[in-house]
């Protein structure tokens, strides 16, 4: 129980880290990768505020949102300004290098991870009472961005998606459209970060690196690009069948690299064979708009 | 009349290729011109010099009286500059009546915190912009076809969408890019009543076109350019009535 | 301050070990500039070229002759096979960069736990020993790996600037490069200049693994690290200047090696990421050196096609 319990937390974590970049990439159409650098920052600060100052957990995680959604910004309002595509090697080249930053130092815990993150619920019932929160948090954040893209709003999101050229012509800003969507996900990303540290109790570099970038990237794919329950299942895919492979009981040196082989070998299938997703419209040629592109050549003359 | 529309002395070039030469032009309120040359002659350049597409190496171009070469796209959209595109450029995923819900110039839903504080507001300008695209729709008897994916519609009917879309933006200038092109029968009678409706009601147009027919039936005037310069101004008839501008324009 | 001796030692040494970098640099950049994809892909090339050479050498105990040729033929036919099954599928269908890019990112994934689940994860070197007979010129110790490691970069770069200019499939490739859609005007394939990319990409690769893992030990995971130092180099050197690019790589590495001396060495990766930044931020089309010929301006995508028909 207590084992299906564990799993669920992560579930919950993965599915808020899974919506938020599909808000990004998908809804937003946005190349980005760096996703696992935001949910870093939102645990190492509010480990770090947590282990160094009294402050209450819930300002930690709060502090470490807010410092995720900054850092976004930043990173978005640089790199958009010279091309969509740059966003891209931006936050790849931001992701590497704040982990260089992280395994350097000493105060974040250097190569070997932050250990000491003080216990905020001890007890028998710690688990059931993360799940209920981290439960809560992932169903809000997946309310809260299906709320985002209706209506208007989601309206002009696909529009941008669609046509950007025609879109910023009829008069809209589609540069602050972009990193506001950015924001908004890696500040949510940031959220999942500090629920993360503080069940966990444990953080370290590797946690947040490119295969973790894969892993999400995974999940939203298989689940559905562009769609409201797309990541939830795709997070639920990801986590809960290695968990069953598990019990084949195979060593781990095959099996680890054996569920990276499966998923990242279902994607690729995906990508080609149905590139909606599970969850999306059926069909090969049903592809999530994000992932098509529209030729402009011939507005000339 | 009222000038909407001013370019003094506009030059673009692109590594060797002269695109705009020295480009002097206005456009008061009512008028249709009507702005014609051969292939590679600037034209959609012009276009993209006054919308914002690009900005020029030199020159002025002055909207209501204030200077907008220096704006981005985007502000020279709400300072009233609306252009249609020789590729339509519909919002493809979205249905007719959304592609026009998207193009008014200032939208309350749009904005994070309007999404929040003002449902009220958003309600209300929804179905205020509903109505009027209703109503230009209808304009173009295209009313039925308010729900269909703009991808299932025919050819001249996208078209028309594409108008549509630009009228809802509601700006005092009007770029329309080769608008005709591709369309004929009663799409063609539709547009070019539209047009001449949006002169009447005050908008300046400009429009780049081919089609011959089309120039000689809606324009007030004509500009005639070749290789980035305007050779000749005037009446419609004057400019088809030129020997030079004929063989030029035909490549006798 | 310094002595000089150490000085030109570093630079020696630094050059050396920097010429696996620029070819890794010299096959990213010209894949872009003739797809203009960024193909992460070639992580996975890098780590099958490696892995190919140390299974003939080590479980075949067959001779560098042989494992060599052998690497460099898988590398190159693994690329043209996700050109022509993977890359030109997506073209086909119009897809837009995201897809290319989850593409190639996942696909080199792929190959990355392949790889693990066939020789694990514990560093690999490709020989037993790496001792080599060393002479002292001027001071500096040079050893013949060194000199074999600058010989055979600078014969591939060779080689392949003749192959450009010369050859007439290395000019269909600048063709392609400058305008696919017009280069296939003039009967030119597309798709064939692609798969010749593909094929050099995989040589360079395998060439460039050959040097890396000759002394350093490699891990499946290595080449994630490898391609982030090339996709530096490309944006350094400016997209479509393949040379340039692997200039950038060698004046990189070298500024690395003499960061030692002012900077602790753990320190030096994060230079390199620095760089990156940097490099997006304040370069993004690359460092100019200032010349007396006319910069291009950036021109948006309807401006480019305005310019070619306007």
């Amino acid at each position: 129980m207590e084992y299906f319990m564990s799993v669920s937390v992560m579930i919950a974590i993965f599915v808020i880290l899974a919506a938020s970049y599909n808000l990004v990439i998908g809804y937003g159409g946005l190349a980005t990768v760096a996703h696992p650098i935001f949910f870093a920052l939102g645990a190492y600060t509010a480990a770090l505020l947590a282990i160094h100052t009294g402050l209450p957990a819930v300002l930690c995680v709060l502090a470490g949102a807010a410092v995720a959604t900054v850092a976004s910004v930043l990173l978005a309002a640089s790199s958009l300004r010279v091309s969509g595509d740059y966003l891209l090697i931006a936050s790849l080249g931001f992701q590497l290098g704040l982990l260089q930053v992280i395994r350097n130092f000493e105060w974040t815990g250097g190569p070997g991870g932050l250990t000491d993150i003080p216990a905020t619920i001890t007890g028998a019932a710690r688990t059931p009472a993360y799940l209920a929160i981290c439960g809560a948090a992932a169903v809000a954040t997946v309310v809260f961005i299906a709320w985002i893209v209706r209506g208007p709003y989601g309206r002009a999101i696909t529009a941008m998606r669609d046509e950007e050229l025609a879109f910023t012509a009829l008069g809209r800003n589609a540069m602050s459209m972009k990193v506001a969507l950015f924001a908004i996900g890696c500040g949510i990303a940031g959220i999942a970060g500090g629920l993360y540290a503080f069940y966990f109790q444990y953080l370290s570099p590797e946690q947040f690196d490119v295969l973790q970038s894969a892993a999400i990237l995974t999940m939203v794919v298989l689940g559905g690009m562009g769609t409201t329950w797309g990541p939830v299942v795709g997070a639920a895919l990801l986590l809960a069948v290695p968990q069953a492979i598990t019990f084949l009981d195979l060593p781990p040196s095959i099996m680890a690299p054996m569920q990276g082989i499966i998923f990242t070998g279902l994607v690729l299938v995906f990508l080609f064979v149905r590139p909606a997703g599970l969850i999306g419209a059926s069909g090969r040629g049903a592809m999530p708009a994000a992932l098509g592109v529209h030729d402009h050549s011939g507005d000339g003359a | 009349m009222t000038e909407i529309l001013r370019l003094t002395g506009v030059c673009k070039a692109f590594g060797g290729i002269v695109v705009a030469d020295n480009v002097t032009l206005s456009i008061d309120a009512g008028e249709i011109v009507g702005l014609i040359g051969p292939n590679g002659a600037g034209k959609t350049s012009l276009f993209n010099l006054i919308s914002g597409v690009v900005k020029p190496d030199a020159g002025r171009i002055v909207l209501h009286g204030e200077p907008i070469d220096r704006m981005p796209l985007y502000r020279r959209a709400r300072a009233g500059i609306a252009r249609t595109w020789q590729n339509m450029l519909l919002f493809t995923s979205m249905s007719v009546m959304e592609n026009l819900l998207i193009a008014p110039r200032d939208y309350p839903g749009e904005s994070v915190l309007r999404l929040a504080f003002g449902r009220g507001d958003i309600r209300r300008s929804e179905a205020e912009m509903r109505a009027r695209g209703l109503a230009i729709l209808a304009r173009m008897d295209l009313t039925q076809a308010a729900d269909s994916l703009v991808t299932d519609l025919p050819f001249g009917h996208q078209k028309l969408v594409g108008l549509a879309r630009t009228l809802m933006n509601d700006g005092a200038l009007l770029l329309l890019d080769e608008p005709m092109a591709g369309v004929e029968g009663a799409a063609y009678e539709t547009m070019q009543r539209v047009v001449r409706e949006e002169a009447a009601s005050g908008r300046a147009v400009c429009v780049v076109e081919h089609n011959v027919s089309f120039i000689k039936d809606l324009c007030t005037r004509a500009v005639f350019m070749a290789q980035g310069r305007i050779l000749q101004t005037g009446s419609v008839h004057e400019l088809l009535a030129s020997k030079v501008l004929t063989e030029l324009y035909f490549g006798v | 301050m310094t002595d000089p001796i150490v000085l030109l030692q570093i630079l020696w040494t630094g050059a050396v070990t920097a010429s696996s970098f620029v070819l890794l640099t010299v096959a990213f950049s010209l894949t872009q500039k003739v797809t203009g994809l960024w193909n992460f892909a070639q992580a996975g090339t890098m780590g099958i070229a490696f892995y190919a050479m140390y299974f003939v050498l080590n479980d075949l105990a067959m001779p560098l002759l042989v494992a060599l040729p052998v690497a460099a033929v898988t590398a190159a036919v693994t690329g043209m096979a996700t050109e022509a099954w993977g890359l030109d599928v997506l073209r086909a269908r119009r897809s837009g960069n995201l897809t290319f890019f989850i593409f190639t990112l996942i696909l080199a994934e792929l190959v990355i736990y392949i790889l693990t689940l066939l020789f694990g994860t514990e560093p690999q070197t490709l020989f037993g020993s790496i001792m080599s007979p060393v002479r002292i010129v001027g001071g500096i110790a040079i050893s013949d790996w060194d000199l074999r490691a600058v010989a055979i970069t600078v014969s591939a770069l060779v080689a392949l600037q003749l192959f450009l200019r010369l050859s007439k499939e290395g000019q269909f490739l600048i063709a392609v490069a400058d305008n696919a859609k017009l280069a296939e005007l003039y009967g030119i394939s597309a798709r064939r200049a692609y798969c010749v990319t593909a094929a050099i990409a995989g040589v360079l690769i395998t060439l460039a693994m050959y040097l890396l893992g000759a002394r350093s030990g490699i891990t499946p995971n290595s080449s994630m690290e490898l391609i982030l130092t090339a996709v530096i180099g490309t944006l350094l050197g400016g997209m479509g200047r393949v040379f340039m690019g692997g200039l950038a790589s060698l004046v990189l590495a070298l500024i690395t090696s003499y960061s030692v001396l002012v900077i602790g060495s753990r320190w030096q990766n994060l230079l390199i990421y620095g760089f990156l930044f940097v490099a997006i931020v304040v370069f993004p089309n690359g460092i100019h050196l200032p010349r007396r010929r006319i910069r291009a301006p950036v021109a948006t995508a309807p401006a480019q096609t305005a310019a070619q028909e306007g």
